[in-house]
């Protein structure tokens, strides 16, 4: 349905996106993920038809987006990270200005309006202003415009950023129910791994603007199957115990956040007697050693050396 | 382009107060100004030291006067308003002679004693008709009375005017106040109106009408149209106010009038288009379009005349400000009375200004996907 071949994006000498090759298949929900800077607004700036690439080509329906976006904008709807709606209009009253945007009009533009409004759970405050709803309605709402049109593909930017978690409940909920009741092509990102992980069939991870890896939920938990994580936290870190840590011949990777440290293994590893013993030698009192087996949180650590929420 | 008109009129009638306020402020300064310089006569205090100067027509001769005001006071008043420097000079009154008490040499020191001179010398020639016919107080009065019928009647009577060039400035408060006023609060009432392009490029709103089948142009023209009659709505309620509500008449060039105002508000909204592309966020704007708009009107003419600023670095500023072909466009159609062709040349140089700034503007934005 939707493909990216070769598309690279350069902003004066630096590449924001490089060579990103990437597909969608009709009904899928796919996950982009990457830290902050690792490209994907870029990435999805491009795939909306709303940046031009570099280099590179998006083929939505095997027709290039690029050449011909009108026709693809028709059938695309684009929720953006910002609250993009008229704070001083009702819900009702952005919805109407961006059906027209969308040449729906009339019973028409009425009764999408109506649909709209059920989906997002607004039908009763949609005489209300804007500017008088919580961040979550805002949220709604905002996805909600994307949807007038009834898109067959639903571009997502982050939707659930800076809300409360019942909203964020509602929010994946209803994107849920527009995959599986409408067949909405969904394109998510956020920088919440469990959203993901409950959504997206598939999953693409970007850094520094490269994908560095994609593939089913499975597949990617798969890169690190052979390895277990050890999660340790401490009243304080040093850099010797740090670097011991790292050199130790036992563990592959080794990750330091605040006062944690995740250190990868093989499985058959017990480096249980060895981390007490070091961590004396170092004098560092640790809170709690946490032996895990590789959420995606911990590939995604792995292969960016940040968290997601970095 | 309908959807975008409507949505920003609803935005309007939701909020009205920033377009009420500043159509509101313009009329009280232009009312303010333009009355008070309309009734600016000099006040020039007199004292009556001779009971005959009363009934005579000097006192008479010197209340026609149009441009100063004399008063009557006491003499200790006279000479404490001259010394405090509230008059500029004052007249004592005799029956044959006059003294001045000059507190500032002036030009209204001249123009005073010019006047009281020739009201005592039309007084001195009557006197002298009628001791030249006697002294019966009958024949007297009779003749009074001729004199004043031959001065209602002339048997010719003399026309004066002068001529009118380039160098010669006409000059009346109301006019100039209304149109400074009008042109100066309209670049704000127009910028703010562009801005919310800058806050909806900013908040995503922009984007994601790029992202519908709409055309880009059309979004454009939808916000320009709506600052644009905006702003020319503002104007239209302010000089309708002052042809309707105080008889300022624009010496008949009402409809003139405001069929000329719209090359300035297009470039008017052109230049907002100009800096919305230049500044980086609200608050920029802000800070620029106060300074912009304040300058314009200084350098432009809006708050006193054009004529008088003498440095020749303003003047050649001017000639790059759309307000000073604004205010020319309308001092030449009210005031000089200027022909379709004398307007040629400033609405010419407004609609090239406003083509350039609205071609420059909208390929920075482009550029920059502000």
């Amino acid at each position: 349905m939707l493909e990216l071949v070769n598309i690279s994006k350069k902003f004066k000498q630096t590449y924001a996106v490089k060579n990103m090759n990437m597909f969608m298949e009709r009904g899928e929900i796919v996950g982009l993920l990457g830290p902050n800077g690792a490209g994907k607004s870029t990435a999805i700036s491009i795939m909306s038809s709303l940046v031009e690439p570099t280099a590179g080509e998006v083929y939505f329906d095997n027709r290039s987006i690029l050449k011909n976006p009108t026709s693809f904008r028709k059938v695309a709807g684009i929720v953006p990270q910002e609250i993009a709606l008229y704070e001083d209009l009702t819900a009702e009253e952005n919805l109407r200005f961006f059906g027209r945007i969308y040449q729906i009009k009339g019973k028409q533009l009425q009764k999408r309006i109506e649909d709209v409004l059920q989906i997002i759970g607004l039908a009763d405050r949609k005489k209300e202003v804007v500017k008088t709803y919580s961040g979550g309605m805002k949220r709604r709402l905002n996805i909600g415009v994307a949807l007038l049109h009834e898109p067959e593909l639903l571009i997502m930017d982050e939707p659930t950023v800076g809300i409360d978690a019942q909203s964020r409940k509602y929010i994946l909920e209803t994107v849920k129910q527009l995959n599986k009741e409408m067949n909405v092509t969904i394109l998510y990102t956020s920088h919440y791994m469990e959203e993901v992980e409950y959504l997206c069939n598939r999953i693409y991870i970007m850094d520094k603007g490269n994908l560095i890896a994609a593939g089913t939920k499975e597949e990617i938990n798969r890169i690190l199957s052979g390895e277990k994580s050890i999660v340790i936290k401490a009243s304080h870190l040093t850099n010797p115990f740090i670097y011991e840590l790292k050199t130790y011949p036992l563990v592959n990777s080794v990750d330091v956040m605040d006062k944690q440290i995740t250190v990868m293994v093989s499985k058959e590893v017990n480096l249980f007697k060895d981390l007490i013993a070091m961590a004396d030698e170092a004098n560092i009192e640790l809170i709690s050693v946490n032996i895990k087996t590789p959420t995606l949180e911990d590939v995604f650590l792995h292969l960016t050396g940040r968290a997601l929420r970095d | 382009m309908t959807a975008i008109l409507l949505a920003k009129l609803k935005h309007l009638l939701r909020n009205p107060w920033a377009f009420l306020g500043f159509t509101g402020i313009c009329i009280v300064f232009a009312l303010i100004m333009g009355l008070t310089g309309f009734e600016s006569r000099s006040s020039v205090p007199i004292v009556i030291a001779d009971e005959e100067v009363t009934g005579s027509s000097i006192l008479t001769t010197l209340n026609d006067e149009e441009s100063i005001s004399f008063k009557e006071v006491e003499e200790d008043a006279l000479i404490q308003s001259v010394k405090e420097g509230k008059a500029e000079v004052g007249a004592i009154l005799n029956k044959d002679t006059y003294e001045l008490i000059v507190g500032v040499e002036s030009t209204t020191v001249s123009s005073v004693d010019n006047m009281i001179r020739q009201a005592y010398t039309e007084y001195g020639q009557r006197q002298k008709i009628i001791e030249h016919i006697g002294d019966l107080k009958q024949t007297e009065n009779a003749l009074q009375k001729e004199i004043d019928e031959a001065s209602k009647n002339p048997v010719f009577s003399v026309t004066t005017s002068n001529f009118t060039t380039d160098q010669t400035m006409m000059y009346d408060p109301i006019y100039q106040y209304v149109f400074g006023f009008g042109l100066f609060f309209v670049i704000y009432t127009v910028a703010y109106n562009v801005l919310p392009m800058l806050i909806e490029k900013q908040e995503g709103v922009w984007d994601r009408l790029i992202l519908s089948p709409v055309k880009k142009w059309k979004m454009y023209a939808g916000n320009m149209i709506y600052s644009f009659c905006i702003g020319y709505l503002q104007v239209l309620i302010i000089f309708s106010f002052f042809y309707f509500v105080f008889g300022v008449d624009f010496n008949g060039k009402f409809p003139e009038t405001l069929l000329l105002l719209i090359p300035y508000v297009f470039t008017i909204v052109a230049l907002s288009i100009l800096l919305t592309a230049i500044v980086k966020n609200s608050q920029q704007f802000n800070a620029f379009i106060t300074i912009l708009a304040v300058c314009m009107a200084m350098v432009g003419g809006a708050y006193w005349p054009i004529e008088i600023v003498e440095s020749n670095f303003l003047i050649a500023i001017s000639k790059i400000n759309p307000l000073t072909y604004g205010m020319e466009i309308l001092h030449g159609v009210v005031n000089y009375g200027y022909s379709l062709e004398e307007l040629f040349y400033p609405v010419s140089i407004l609609l090239l200004m406003g083509t350039v700034m609205i071609g420059v503007g909208i390929h920075l934005m482009e550029r920059r996907h502000i």
